[in-house]
């Protein structure tokens, strides 16, 4: 276990500088980070983003163009991937196929030279957390996916490192392997207390396991906080649209000014939301802007509701949950509800949008316009 | 136009039975899901229809056409697999056309461009035709792809995991936009699924296929709310419906179920079908499911409530699931995103009895549920509607 800082990390490819259409051509930008001892951090972004690039930085797989990467307070640059004590699980296990589990699993320390009464504690001590216990003397190739995966993740910490990194372990496995296998890993992680590394493309494998999440889009990070803090305070559009399923509702507004009070209006809707106090100071009329606002933020009003009529567009049963869309220009306005009634196409309704939990971004650079 | 039907149909490869005696019976203009893990036999209904593979028994009617020994080019259907395969070359206009500049169907010009306005004013592309695919979103190469199989009016539109390839992001906007799209069509359309919400979002209808058998023919709601056995009921819904063991009490006036792992009785209300239902059920051994919404829980202690402890919580988007382990079970329930909860500490739940199902211990087969009138009703009116 270590606490692992990244500082002002830079990585360019050489010849792909042409090809590659990332911020200054570099495929990792100036990137800082601190993984405190014993924390899960996420790597989230689309594909492209320079995550894997960040990871294999890390391991040692991969030169460093710029900057400095510290574990357990030691600079480890220049150190050869073997000694920076980091264990690694990818996405294709690379199982030995000739060999057991119970040797692949040995495979490291037996490399090492660890003595064979060692080996074998170490091997008993991790196989029931990873619940490999009944397949030890099993081959690789009688595995599950799933399986697999926890003999590919066994192996990585069996030698106690001090940084578990982890890329994509989850996408090769179906929808409800996935699930279960996500649910593994957080307790596992919980009681080895191994700081790691995680990345993933898919958000909610971020939300659901890391301490805190680092977004990055074009090598650049974008925004690093917990998960709560990510949903609820995005820094900017990029990361608000990426953070949440059914994903935020993001639609270009004028303000409008009635007796003092700010009002969102839409172009080809006759929706008018009114915009909380909190935005008085940054806000005035005829001014443009991206207003974001969580599908579970827009409502559905009652018989008596003030809030706009509106036309039914599209209307999906879910079975847990319905989720309705109704037409804002080009776009469509999403809301979920668990309310029972099956509207249809063309059904009217009134919507009432909590006006204070909109977030506002800038039309051009489309960060996060903040409240004064 | 038309409607499709698959009577007795039996397919093999080799010693392998991929459809079993499989029949079905698709309404005309119907929106119809088939709907199962993969290795089901999905896909072979899908090409048995299309006619790029034959059963070995039954028939396969197009309209009120037997259709067994016509060849797939002549059945008039269009098909729209998981990538779009738009010629990257030729403007949205052009790919449009292509099918109607085809030997087989080749039309004037002025036919053209009359019939791809038409479709593509329908799909909300008419304003992208000089545009090449490059130049297009996901979404609008997918509209061009569905547009491009409507022109020459098939018989049948047949759509295979169309949105399989992409993200769950992605995805979810695809659906809803396809959607929004379907009330436009009006052709009967077959549409191969292992995805749950989209089933559910877009499906009039919804068979449920596993192991080259039709398990249930329903609506969404019908699947969902009265599913056929316990294997449905947990492919309908994320996160999965909890089912656990149970012991039934009839020896007085009013019924009671023993929830095994959780050492617990509850009283059942008094509801007419339930009760005769449960009395028909022979030994007292039953299976209780609970949609994970009809579990509450409670991080302080309440009286009644069983102990358990926490063993997952995890964000799902705009909400999270909390899994708490009582004895051998694990119980999903649904959480609000954001809480600070630590993994094995104790928690207290509740169950909202009069949302339960019961199924059959030894075959898993479906019982009954409270309000079964209310969801038949329902049901029936949306029959009426179709």
């Amino acid at each position: 276990m270590a606490e692992l800082v990244i500082k002002n990390l830079f990585k360019r490819y050489e010849n792909s500088g042409k090809k590659k259409k990332t911020v200054n051509d570099f495929a990792v930008n100036d990137l800082s980070l601190d993984c405190k001892s014993g924390e899960f951090i996420a790597l989230l972004g689309p594909s492209g983003c320079g995550k894997t690039t960040t990871l294999r930085m890390i391991a040692g797989l991969e030169d460093i163009t710029g900057g400095d990467i510290h574990l357990g307070g030691r600079r480890v640059n220049d150190l050869h991937p073997k000694d920076r004590h980091i264990g690694l699980a990818f996405e294709d296990y690379a199982l030995y196929p000739p060999l057991t589990v119970y040797d692949n699993i040995a495979f490291n320390l037996k490399a090492k030279g660890v003595e064979k009464g060692e080996i074998d504690k170490r091997v008993r001590e991790i196989a029931p957390l990873m619940k490999v216990s009944e397949l030890l003397s099993q081959m690789p190739v009688k595995l599950s996916g799933g399986q697999k995966q926890r003999v590919n993740i066994a192996r990585a910490i069996i030698r106690r490192p001090d940084l578990l990194l982890m890329d994509e372990p989850l996408s090769h496995l179906d929808g409800k392997m996935r699930q279960a296998m996500r649910m593994e890993i957080k307790r596992l992680i919980n009681d080895i207390k191994c700081t790691s590394v995680y990345v993933t493309h898919d958000q909610l494998e971020a939300m659901s396991l890391a301490d805190r999440i680092a977004i990055m889009n074009f090598g650049v990070l974008q925004q690093f906080g917990t998960p709560m803090e990510v949903y609820d305070n995005p820094v900017n559009e990029f990361v608000a649209s990426f953070i949440g399923e059914p994903p935020m509702n993001i639609l270009e507004t004028t303000i409008d000014e009635e007796d003092g009070e700010y009002f969102f209006t839409f172009a080809d809707s006759n929706l008018r939301i009114h915009a909380p106090a909190r935005y008085q100071n940054v806000l005035s009329k005829g001014f443009k802007v991206k207003m974001g606002v969580r599908p579970m933020d827009v409502l559905i009003g009652g018989i008596d509701s003030k809030g706009t009529p509106a036309t039914v567009a599209t209307f999906e049963n879910l079975g847990d949950e319905r989720r309705i869309g109704i037409r804002i220009g080009e776009n469509l306005l999403m809301l979920i509800t668990d309310d029972e009634i099956r509207y249809r196409m063309g059904d009217s309704l009134k919507l009432e949008v909590r006006g204070e939990k909109t977030h506002l971004f800038d039309i051009d650079t489309g960060n996060r316009i903040r409240e004064k | 136009m038309a409607k499709i039907e698959l009577i007795n149909v039996t397919k093999r490869f080799g010693k392998v039975t991929a459809l079993d005696n499989v029949s079905l019976h698709i309404n005309d203009k119907e929106f119809f899901v088939l709907f199962g893990p993969a290795g089901a036999g999905k896909t072979t209904i899908l090409n048995n229809i299309a006619g790029i593979q034959i059963p070995e028994e039954g028939i396969v009617k197009i309209g009120d056409k037997v259709v067994n020994q016509i060849d797939p080019a002549n059945r008039n259907i269009a098909m729209v697999f998981e990538n779009y395969a738009l010629y990257p070359h030729l403007s949205v206009y052009d790919n449009m056309a292509s099918p109607l500049r085809s030997p087989k169907f080749k039309r004037d010009e002025g036919y053209i461009k009359e019939k791809v306005n038409e479709v593509a004013k329908m799909m909300s592309i008419d304003h992208l035709m000089d545009r090449l695919p490059s130049q297009l979103s996901n979404g609008q190469r997918q509209r061009v792809a569905l547009g491009r199989a409507l022109v020459r009016t098939p018989n049948v539109f047949l759509m295979d995991e169309p949105l399989a390839h992409l993200d769950a992001k992605l995805r979810n906007q695809m659906r809803t936009e396809l959607k929004a799209m379907q009330a436009e069509f009006e052709t009967t359309s077959i549409y191969v699924t292992h995805d749950f919400m989209e089933a559910m979002s877009l499906g009039d209808r919804i068979a449920i296929i596993d192991n080259g058998e039709i398990i249930q023919v329903g609506t969404g709601d019908e699947i969902y709310y009265m599913p056929f056995n316990e294997f449905v009921a947990q492919l309908m819904g994320e996160p999965e419906i909890n089912i656990i063991d149970g012991e039934l009490h009839r020896d007085e006036e009013i019924f009671s179920v023993t929830l095994t792992q959780c050492n617990k009785t509850y009283e059942l209300p008094k509801e007419d079908n339930v009760y005769e239902k449960l009395a028909a059920v022979s030994g007292d051994k039953i299976h209780v499911a609970f949609r994970p919404k009809d579990i509450i829980y409670s991080f302080e202690p309440v009286e009644n409530y069983v102990e358990g402890t926490v063993f997952s919580y995890e964000s799902i988007g705009n909400k999270a699931v909390l899994i708490v382990k009582v004895s051998d079970a694990l119980l999903r329930m649904i959480a609000p995103n954001g809480l600070v909860v630590k993994l094995d500490s104790k928690v207290y739940i509740d169950f909202h009895i009069s949302h339960i199902m019961f199924f059959k211990a030894d075959t898993t087969e479906y019982i009954c549920r409270y309000d079964e009138a209310s969801i038949l009703a329902l049901i029936e009116e949306q029959a009426k509607e179709a």
